[in-house]
């Protein structure tokens, strides 16, 4: 772990400065400067992606219940983000198949279809970047995704959105224009991305509470939920969620340096 | 290097001119003579232009806060006894944006665009750390 800390960096380690959390922070910090956002608005992220998780019995948080007042009591790592801000550190493995249509349909189980991808990748190095308030990589690569799978944002019935940390979700969504800068504060309000919420998010608990399998957490389920093979926390009327056809998916790597979008749909 | 040591930066032949500026309290930084870009980290061509002739300039040591985050765990034991610590992005008005310690004021008297000033931390005599500080 310390090793992976210390190739992370470059210079800064000499300030202190070490590992994912307190890029991401400052990412963080400088949004909520440019725009209305901060813990009142990432409480809803991490406390609605629990209840997911609560639903989900191989998540690492399946038996343990989060409230808002558990988020904003839990202490400090680096501010502004507290522990429930951070994922998980999870040992495991996820994997998927892919392949092309027609031998797909010759197996066992019903396939979904990659129906749209994009990538951006905006800069190099954080303390060079000049977006890390947004636009994130998430916004080219969503409107390229969106366009070679032929749908718009309305289409979309669930997102599996890559989550390092609370800020990332709110970033990435913002970025697919899901709401505009700074208006997250309101829409993630009244439990919009929880069971029964009207556009579900990391419907497995996501990297913040299910496990952490880097941009596998968000694909597979996505994929599971396309399937139908996702138990007590499926999409559609027992969750009180609409039954998917169109999901999608974020990858994000380096401190928001790179996203990839993946469109997924019901075979 | 013992583990409660603090690390020290990785000093190579590009970053070499920028570390003995800071042991000569100077904040240097390359210069492409091409297009005027002022660069950081220190590299061989230009990132805007990919042009490799350049000339090292010095800053003038002051800045503004970009971002700055609080840190509350020593991810490195070397910095349990400074907790809490700040840690910033201060913008130069030459062009680049640093890594840097914001000491001299309390963690939360620290904000984005708050104007700073370089403080040069003599760590031995062979490192020197620029850290900024509030303009009073």
């Amino acid at each position: 772990m310390m090793t992976m800390l210390m190739t992370l960096g470059q210079d800064e380690e000499a300030f202190g400065h070490f590992g994912a959390t307190g890029s991401y922070a400052l990412a963080a910090q400088r949004a909520m400067h440019e725009f209305n956002t901060g813990p009142e608005t990432w409480k809803h992220i991490a406390v609605g992606q629990r209840k997911w998780a609560n639903l989900n019995p191989v998540a690492m948080t399946y038996n343990r219940n989060m409230t808002y007042d558990d988020y904003m009591n839990a202490r400090w790592l680096v501010e502004p983000f507290r522990l429930f801000d951070n994922c998980l550190v999870s040992d495991g493995g996820r994997a998927y198949i892919v392949t092309t249509a027609e031998r797909a349909r010759d197996l066992k189980q019903d396939p979904v279809l990659i129906a749209g991808l994009g990538q951006h990748n905006p800069a190099g190095y954080p303390q060079s970047a000049t977006y890390l308030a947004g636009p994130t990589g998430a916004k080219v690569a969503g409107e390229a995704a969106f366009r070679m799978a032929d749908i718009t944002r309305d289409d979309i019935d669930a997102c599996q959105i890559y989550d390092c940390f609370t800020y990332t979700v709110e970033i990435t969504l913002q970025d697919y224009g899901f709401f505009k800068p700074g208006e997250g504060a309101d829409w993630f309000q009244g439990g919009t991305i929880e069971p029964g919420g009207r556009m579900p998010v990391n419907t497995s608990g996501g990297q913040l509470s299910e496990a952490y399998f880097m941009g596998l957490t968000p694909i597979t389920e996505g994929v599971m939920q396309l399937m139908g093979r996702c138990g007590e926390r499926q999409l559609g009327p027992q969750t009180g969620t609409k039954e998917p056809e169109i999901i999608l998916c974020s990858d994000n790597g380096g401190i928001l340096q790179c996203n990839t979008t993946i469109i997924l749909r019901r075979a | 290097m013992t583990m409660d040591t603090k690390p020290i930066p990785k000093i190579n032949e590009d970053s070499r001119p920028f570390w003995e500026g800071c042991k000569a309290h100077e904040l240097r930084f390359q210069k492409c003579n091409k297009c005027g870009h002022v660069r950081w980290p220190p590299a061989i061509i230009c990132p805007e232009c990919h042009a490799k002739d350049t000339t090292w300039i010095t800053a003038a040591g002051h800045g503004r806060v970009y971002t700055y985050v609080v840190y509350h765990v020593a991810y490195h034991p070397g910095f349990k006894g400074e907790l809490p610590y700040v840690v910033a992005i201060v913008e130069l008005p030459e062009g680049p944006r640093i890594f840097t310690n914001i000491i001299g004021c309390g963690t939360d008297e620290v904000y984005c665009d708050m104007e700073v000033e370089v403080v040069w931390d003599d760590v031995t005599v062979e490192l020197t750390l620029p850290k900024f500080r509030p303009v009073r």
